[in-house]
């Protein structure tokens, strides 16, 4: 069992140690998690309560289970505490290393691992280490742009990544290295594309040391299958339980990762991350009210806050609330307005008033900031197709494609530009392509199937198998089961066509639809159980044509008269059923 | 080359231009004097000038040369001053200790240049005009530095350390090397071995300071160990790893070692767009012409490293993409070319983009419609292949791009004819063509035909040279494999006239290839300068043979020689692929029509002329040509004896045919000696060959098949190979296959005739030669005519007149350009002929027949074809006997009796090849 005291004591020591390594995002996520953990009513202030207060009324609006207000006898973890806190090597820090640490605040890199240049404690490595390393990393950014030729950029890497390679693995070689030396080891590695040694080298830092969030997030970006991430050889512990659902929803297993973080929520009911990691899951779900409330709350408890506020702006885009979207960028671009996210809301806000051209020059701005920026290169094809520049669209989709090649989303922009330039066959590879990552998606097999069935290509064979998926998938806007009907009525297979129409019908009965295809699957059935003899059912359609005016109506009127006409003439050959 | 524009700064400063500058100083020093200070002799002056002129020429070489390259040639132009030379080149970059110096360095160039209005200057001064070549090479060093930001300047100045240290560590190696040879090779190896420790140290050092491009040099030390190891076995190899080093490090040429070691270090440079491009075209060249059998790892590496430096060079997808197809990968393939489309649009780097034509709305997507058709036929997906085509035609319909149709239309041709022959059954099943659509009622032969024809009315009006070229080969082919018809009209009336016309194919032979004439008109818009430059230099150092390079072993020089031909008339390797392509189509159609002699020949140009620029598929062709001739006119020693020689040069090829050829050769040779077991096996193993895992090989079928049926035959099992035969013949029909139709019918007359059915044979024998006739293959004919002779005969000797004249009428072509076999057949014929008419008498007569069996028996022996030869001697021995020359007849039958007894046991000399 681990206690949420405990949970807070492990926090409140290791943000300490995170803090005075300069590992500071570390610190500041577990900073984040610790006032995510519910406050015991014994030793509640006014000012935490106020704070908790006013998200938890909402929460409990829309939180599925109810866990905070009944508590359960599972509350916590099963797991005994693996890793005790380890103990400072050095309970004073040297002069020096208090110069270097407050050298590296300022941001002068050299400057303070030159300091640290003959200390031997692993504190004071590590931070001459990871002070180099930064240093090297700034000073590649900047070659970037000063080498950039017409190719794009030129061979900029960080030059101390050779000699920080040669020093930690000597230092792990006599074991003289701490969890924060591995991690830097592994971050250092990974640069340098020796993938399984950095894994290797993160899992024994967080096996040693799991209160460093980054060291789990590098490992995270190193797992890219399922497969290796199961092969981790990791303890067990509370921190593993965040990182694997990060770890599964990277690898889309979004219900996997929502369990997780239902579970996490027992201790750190009020944590931001937690909500924000739910929110996202939740939207891949295409759950986009819940979504929009959850973000809705997080903004109430962090208003300042920019991370995923970009997947936001995708809900509020999805449900068209310009409003919301405008005051969101508002908001973000006051907060900092040279952070990707920020550029990428606004570029959705222009992208739904219609003004193509501004978005895609936020867009950019948010690929300037973040050439990997995964979403900003799709958002952008988007733009492209939306101005019918299919060339740029491509090329923007494809680079999203390569950043990651797992996005749906880009495989089947790339497929709908190609479409669009009237190249049917070779859009199908892509489509194929985009399906392979989401096969449940009902929306792409429509479109695989308009693919097939377009005029250049006439497949209607393989059209008709499309469609079949989509309706397995559960289509939800109901075109497939009427190209289903209407194709196999083109091919003249006439009692598959009544099957589609009247499920069909069904489905438009039970959403309370009516339109052109409703009357085109009442005329059809009505027609086919005539021809069919089957005169009561054809007349129940007709009936119900009936109801409706114009054009279809006459032909109702027209059908019934025919029905009559054969259920008089039919019989009057039969003497039996002679009325007179 | 077109559709990749120069940009601005495409001209950067690298430490090599510096020493171009530095030399440049000293030829034209600004102070005034008639003879700069070194300079012994105006002559020598001028030498030195012509280099730096070559030197500026090739700097938009996408390699430059490192320092110690440079110091290497400086020592060949410079002679007695060249210690003088090198001296000042190293000290001016000493010299050069911080960013200022190189400054001063470029405000001290400006000195040199003279004023643009000449009338100031003296005349014993020397000055640069700054609108000559050199002139204009310093201008834009100049400005190209006063553009650079500091921290270009920076940049720049790293560079030149790390230029400086990787010559300083080799230089000494070089500094004796001017005495004999022997001398020479020792102290080479000497200092190779120091120089790879002081490289190794180097590196070591260089990665403790960290300041250099370490990750660039770490690959180094590997590919230089190798070396050593070579160099530590013999003292004959050695040298050799020596020139091969020598070869490698002196200029760009594109083969795979300077990919590997070259490219390392050059990756310091920034390079010009232009460079790159120019650099891949030759490195997509350098992957067709070798094949699979340059190692797709170490492209794959470099291309690796090149899209590191340079992630906007959409190209480097294009060649790993051909690299892929090569390695015959597909899935990397596929995602690489659609990669590549998908980033450029097909805009980048193609030749048949024209820049004129606007195209940067809609991009060329049908380019990448026509590659990825072509790629699935590569792979054996035709009906996909064929799909993707038709949208390509679509496509380019759409978009207007005649020059994409005309392309599209030849590939697909060139799909449907190489399909028709596997299944007549209607392809465009689903999809619909507007240009196949009026074609659809056709056999897939005329759609080919009419999708020739169209692509070549394209291509002619368009002017693409190349596809109208390749268009005439494959109407050639076309015309030599398919009888003439007239289109779209079937009926009573129509003629009948079934007939292929050998005019009509050496009619568009000649115009395929006439390219060459017709390229000088367009080569002024295909030069590539990046290739052209390198070879600038490369000539002018031939005339001063320099010592270094005279070890280069005499086999090399012819194909040095060609190079050089080559590149005097500067034809792109296509174009001369392509007329290499023709040579072997006229090879192969005069081996069809029967004349062995231009068969030969024309093989023999090819193999000579072209086998250089040619892919390794098409040069393996022509060797295997060139052994089957051998095989059939000079007997299998000498035929096995090339098989060995083209083994090595081939087997790394993939789909190689050389198994194929050892495998026929062999059956071949068991069948004459009798080892029928041999030849059994040897035909299983075809039959296994022809229908892999890949797919059917239908022609392959049809030969392992009629081999089959040949060694039945042998065996004496006739109604056995007859009916192999028989279903074989089926089969030809099924698949259009005409021409081997008319061999089937001659083996069927031939099983007849050994089975002493003639009467049964003679219409299969008449039904071959009316097929021959249709094709005109002469050979074919003749031989059929013989066995039509063999026939007549084997009625009875009543028919010997006829028989006799039959072969006579033959005798010419027989003689002129049948193989041994078929010599001696018809020798031992007329031979029998003359036996076996009873108004010949041998004793007056006798000289006659036996001159024909002596010949008979010579070229059998040749071919150690016991059966036949027996028979020869055992003839010669009765006409001797009816003669009285007891000698000879003893002798004769000796033989006879030596050959039977081969015959019989044909185990005694199993033959070592098998």
């Amino acid at each position: 069992m681990v206690s949420k005291e405990s949970c807070r004591n492990e926090i409140r020591a290791a943000i300490r140690q995170l803090s005075d390594r300069c590992l500071y995002s570390a610190a500041k996520w577990a900073g984040e998690q610790l006032v995510g953990i519910e406050q015991d009513s014994s030793n509640f202030t006014p000012s935490n309560t106020r704070f908790q207060r006013g998200s938890s009324s909402i929460r409990r609006r829309f939180s599925t289970n109810e866990s905070i207000s009944t508590p359960q006898p599972s509350v916590g973890f099963s797991q005994p505490p693996a890793t005790p806190l380890p103990q400072e090597d050095e309970v004073i820090d040297g002069d020096l290393y208090l110069l270097a640490k407050s050298y590296f605040d300022c941001r002068e890199y050299r400057r303070a691992s030159h300091v640290l240049r003959d200390q031997m404690s692993k504190k004071s490595v590590f931070l001459r280490c990871y002070a180099l390393y930064l240093a090297g990393e700034k000073r590649k950014e900047e070659e970037m742009v000063e080498l950039e030729g017409p190719l794009g950029k030129s061979d900029a890497i960080n030059r101390e990544l050779v000699s920080l390679e040669r020093e930690l693995s000597a230092l792990k070689r006599t074991g003289a290295i701490d969890s924060f030396g591995l991690y830097l080891y592994g971050v250092v590695l990974k640069e340098k594309g020796n993938a399984s040694l950095a894994r290797a080298s993160l899992v024994e830092s967080v096996n040693s040391y799991p209160w460093n969030w980054s060291a789990w997030s590098e490992l995270q970006s190193l797992c890219t299958s399922i497969e290796i991430l199961n092969s981790l050889n990791l303890n067990n512990h509370w921190m593993k339980e965040f990182f694997l659902g990060s770890a599964y929803q990277e690898l889309r297993m979004h219900s996997e990762s929502l369990a997780k973080y239902e579970y996490l929520q027992d201790i750190f009911s009020f944590s931001n991350y937690i909500q924000a990691q739910t929110a996202k899951a939740q939207y891949s779900l295409r759950e986009f009210d819940q979504v929009e409330i959850m973000f809705e709350d997080l903004l109430r408890n962090d208003p300042y806050r920019v991370e995923d506020m970009d997947l936001y702006s995708n809900v509020l885009y999805a449900k068209e609330a310009c409003a919301a979207l405008s005051y969101l960028a508002h908001k973000v671009f006051l907060t900092d307005k040279y952070r990707p996210e920020s550029c990428c809301i606004v570029g959705n806000y222009y992208s739904l008033k219609g003004q193509h051209e501004k978005a895609v020059m936020y867009f950019r701005r948010a690929l300037k900031l973040n050439k990997k920026y995964l979403s900003a290169w799709t958002l952008m094809g988007h733009e492209y197709v939306e101005m019918k520049n299919t060339s740029a669209a491509i090329d923007a989709y494809r680079r999203a494609v390569d950043v990651n090649p797992c996005d749906y989303r880009a495989w089947y922009g790339l497929g709908q530009a190609y479409e669009m330039m009237g190249m049917p066959f070779y859009a199908l590879h892509y489509f194929r392509k985009s399906i392979f990552f989401l096969p449940n998606d009902s929306r792409l097999w429509i479109a695989m199937a308009k693919c097939y069935q377009s005029e250049q290509l006439h497949m209607l064979e393989e059209a008709i198998k499309c469609y079949k998926r989509a309706v397995n998938c559960g289509d939800t806007e109901g075109i497939a089961l009427n190209q289903l009907a209407k194709l196999h009525q083109k091919l003249g297979r006439n009692e598959e066509a009544a099957f589609y129409f009247e499920k069909d019908l069904e489905r438009m009965d039970a959403e309370g639809l009516e339109g052109p295809n409703m009357f085109e699957a009442l005329v059809f059935l009505a027609t086919h159980l005539k021809t069919n003899k089957k005169f009561d059912e054809a007349e129940v359609y007709c009936t119900r044509l009936l109801d409706y005016s114009g054009p279809e109506k006459e032909k109702a009127k027209s059908l019934l008269r025919g029905i009559r006409m054969a259920q008089t003439g039919f019989p009057s050959m039969d003497m039996e059923h002679f009325p007179l | 080359m077109a559709g990749l524009t120069r940009t601005a700064g495409a001209f950067a400063v690298t430490p090599h231009k510096i020493s171009v500058c530095i030399l440049l100083q000293l030829y034209a020093p600004s102070a005034q004097m008639s003879l700069p200070f070194p300079f012994s002799s105006i002559s020598q002056h001028n030498r030195l000038g012509l280099y730096l002129l070559s030197l500026t020429k090739s700097c938009d070489d996408i390699f430059e040369p490192k320092l110690e390259d440079l110091i290497n040639q400086l020592r060949e132009v410079g002679e007695d001053m060249d210690a003088w030379l090198t001296d000042h080149l190293t000290n001016r970059f000493s010299s050069l200790t911080s960013p200022d110096d190189l400054l001063n360095f470029f405000n001290d160039m400006r000195g040199i240049l003279g004023s643009l209005d000449s009338g100031a200057a003296q005349d014993d001064q020397i000055i640069l005009d700054p609108n000559s070549n050199l002139g204009m090479f310093v201008r834009r060093c100049i400005l190209a530095f006063n553009l650079l930001s500091f921290e270009g300047v920076c940049h720049l100045f790293t560079s030149i350390e790390v230029y400086c240290r990787e010559a300083h560590s080799s230089s000494a190696q070089y500094d004796e090397s001017n005495d004999n040879l022997e001398s020479l090779i020792q102290h080479d190896q000497m200092d190779m071995e120091k120089y790879i420790m002081d490289k190794a140290t180097e590196e070591v050092e260089l990665q403790k300071n960290a300041s250099g491009r370490v990750p660039f040099h770490l690959h180094t030390p590997e590919a230089l160990f190798k070396v050593t190891e070579g160099l530590l076995v013999t003292r004959k190899e050695k040298s050799r790893t020596n020139t091969k080093k020598a070869e490698a490090t002196q200029l760009a040429c594109a083969s795979s070692s300077t990919v590997d070691d070259t490219l390392v270090d050059e990756s310091l440079f920034l390079r010009t767009n232009y460079q790159i491009q120019g650099f891949l075209m030759e490195q997509a060249d350098a992957i067709e012409t070798h094949g699979s059998s340059l190692s797709s790892s170490s492209i794959e590496s470099f291309l690796q490293k090149l899209q590191n430096l340079a992630p906007e060079l959409h190209r480097v997808h294009f060649l790993r993409y051909l690299n892929k197809l090569h390695s015959d990968d597909y899935f990397a393939a596929l995602e690489n070319l659609l990669r590549y489309f998908d980033y450029s649009a097909g805009t980048e780097g193609f030749d048949l983009v024209l820049p004129s034509t606007g195209c940067s709305m809609y991009g060329r997507y049908e380019i990448a419609l026509l590659c990825l058709g072509m790629m699935h036929f590569r792979f054996g997906h035709p009906n996909l292949a064929l799909e993707v085509l038709t949208e390509a035609v679509r496509v380019s319909q759409q978009h207007s791009n005649d020059t994409c149709l005309a392309y599209t239309l030849a590939a697909m041709s060139n799909l449907l004819s190489e399909m028709g022959i596997a299944s007549t059954t209607s392809v465009l099943g689903s999809s619909y063509s507007p240009v196949t659509s009026t074609a659809s009622l056709l056999s897939v032969q005329q759609r080919v035909y009419i999708l020739l024809k169209e692509s070549l009315r394209r291509a002619d009006t368009l002017k693409l040279r190349r596809l109208v070229a390749s268009n005439h080969l494959a109407m050639a082919k076309f015309e030599l494999m398919h009888v003439q018809r007239p289109l779209l009209s079937f009926g009573p009336k129509a003629s009948v006239r079934h007939k292929t016309c050998p005019v009509s194919v050496c009619k568009e032979i000649r115009l395929g290839a006439h390219l060459l004439s017709d390229f000088s008109a367009e080569s002024s818009t295909m030069t590539i300068d990046g290739s052209l430059s390198s070879v600038w230099l490369k000539d002018l150092q031939k005339p001063w043979g320099q010592p270094v390079f005279s070890q280069e072993s005499g086999s090399r020089k012819s194909s040095t020689f060609f190079q050089f031909c080559d590149h005097l008339v500067s034809i792109p390797g296509s174009v001369s692929q392509i007329i290499g392509a023709s040579y072997l189509l006229r090879a192969t159609s005069w081996e069809l029509y029967g004349s062995a002699p231009m068969a030969r020949m024309n093989t023999l140009v090819y193999a000579t002329l072209f086998g250089d620029s040619s892919s390794s598929s098409d040069a393996e062709l022509a060797y295997l040509k060139l052994i089957q001739h051998l095989a059939l006119y000079k007997g299998y020693k000498d035929a096995f004896a090339a098989v060995k020689i083209a083994e090595e040069k081939f087997l790394t090829v993939s789909k190689s045919k050389i198994l194929l050829l050892k495998l026929q050769l062999l059956h071949e040779h068991a069948l004459h000696r009798g080892n029928l077991k041999l030849a059994q096996r040897m035909c299983n193993e075809l039959g296994g060959l022809a229908s892999t895992t890949i797919g059917v090989d239908m022609e392959l079928k049809v030969e392992a098949s009629l081999r089959e049926a040949r060694t039945l035959l042998a065996a004496k099992q006739y109604s056995q190979a007859a009916n192999v035969a028989h279903s074989l013949f089926c089969t030809c029909h099924k698949f259009n296959l005409q021409i081997e139709k008319a061999s089937v019918l001659l083996l069927l007359a031939e099983i007849h005739k050994k089975s002493g059915n003639a009467v049964l044979g003679l219409p299969y024998a008449l039904a071959s030669i009316s097929f021959c006739q249709s094709f005109n293959l002469d050979l074919l004919k003749a031989s059929a005519t013989l066995t039509l002779a063999e026939l007549w005969l084997g009625l009875g000797s009543n028919h010997a007149k006829r028989a006799l004249d039959l072969l006579h009428g033959a005798f010419p072509m027989i003689l002129g350009h049948g193989g041994l076999e078929l010599r001696a057949r018809a020798y031992i014929f007329e031979a029998n002929c003359y036996l076996s008419d009873p108004s010949f008498s041998v004793s007056t007569d006798s000289d006659t027949v036996l001159d024909s069996l002596r010949q008979a028996s010579e070229e059998l022996q040749a071919l150690e074809y016991h059966e036949l030869a027996a028979e020869a001697f055992y003839l010669m021995a009765m006409v001797y006997d009816k003669v009285g020359q007891l000698e000879e007849r003893e002798e004769a039958a000796t033989l006879f009796k030596m050959h039977i007894t081969a015959l019989e046991n044909p185990q005694d000399e199993e033959p070592n090849m098998a």
